[in-house]
């Protein structure tokens, strides 16, 4: 049993590394979201090696569906802000161009 | 040596490593789908860790996983639903996890259960494991449903009609 669990560990271990690895690397939020969900999994099974389920339990609700939905969400909502602030620009460029040109 | 902590190193080793790989590469419908099948591995690795410890308890670990992850897939799915009706299924990973994540799940899951089942014998602990396996297989459904590129093709037809 001993040996099988630090090669459980030791297997865990570098999946949270590659998984972490691959989050920092990833530039696009939305492309992030889904590392991120895999690397909240690799912290679950890891914990639940290192006989703490309580914890992995928690971290399987967080990592596998609260961070993405939050990261989604967030990206939408900027996304969406910035649409409607370019709208409002150019607005103002065309009313502010066309008040040039009654002055003229 | 614990024959169910060695299955769950190898299901770890050659499940769950690929799928790290494919949700780090590659175009979002593919991202999405190795995060689905991660998912799946993730829980019937839990479930043998729970017999290899001989902690039925858990077990629950599992369970949740198995409410959970099909939840975080839709969570995509609805989300990223422009992203993904935009572009078709071009690419190779995507188009054979789109065509074999049901039957994969149909094989797999029971492959792990049904010695679980016959490990743990009759009673409450057989039970949940039964209703995991269903929940695995169902929740598999559902979200490959969600995400298939079958259905987006089938609304760009529509929508050229």
């Amino acid at each position: 049993m001993r040996p099988m669990n630090d090669v459980l560990i030791v297997l865990a271990l570098a999946l949270v590394a590659a998984a972490a690895t691959a989050a920092v690397l990833a530039r696009d939020p939305v492309r992030q979201s889904t590392v991120l969900a895999l690397l909240g999994l690799a912290l679950a099974l890891l914990f639940a090696i290192l006989q703490a389920p309580d914890v992995a339990l928690s971290q399987l609700a967080v990592g596998s569906v609260l961070t993405p939905l939050m990261l989604l969400l967030s990206v939408r909502k900027v996304r969406r802000k910035g649409r409607a602030d370019g709208r409002a620009d150019d607005r103002e460029q065309e009313t502010g161009s066309a008040g040039e040109g009654e002055r003229r | 040596m614990n024959g169910w902590l060695l299955a769950a190193a190898l299901l770890l080793l050659v499940g769950f490593a690929p799928t790290v790989w494919g949700a780090a590469s590659g175009p979002v419908r593919r991202r999405i789908m190795a995060q689905n099948l991660a998912t799946l591995v993730a829980c019937l690795a839990v479930l043998l860790l729970a017999q290899g410890y001989a902690r039925p308890s858990y077990a629950d670990l599992g369970l949740v996983l198995a409410v959970l992850g099909p939840a975080g897939t839709l969570v995509y799915a609805r989300l990223l639903a422009d992203e993904l009706a935009g572009q078709p299924v071009r690419d190779r990973v995507a188009r054979g996890l789109d065509r074999a994540m049901t039957p994969l799940a149909a094989l797999a899951v029971p492959l792990v259960v049904v010695p679980l089942c016959v490990a743990a014998g009759p009673g409450r602990a057989m039970v949940k494991l039964l209703v995991i396996g269903v929940l695995l297989v169902g929740g598999n459904i559902v979200s490959s449903r969600a995400l298939s590129g079958r259905r987006a093709g089938e609304k760009a037809g529509a929508a050229d009609e």
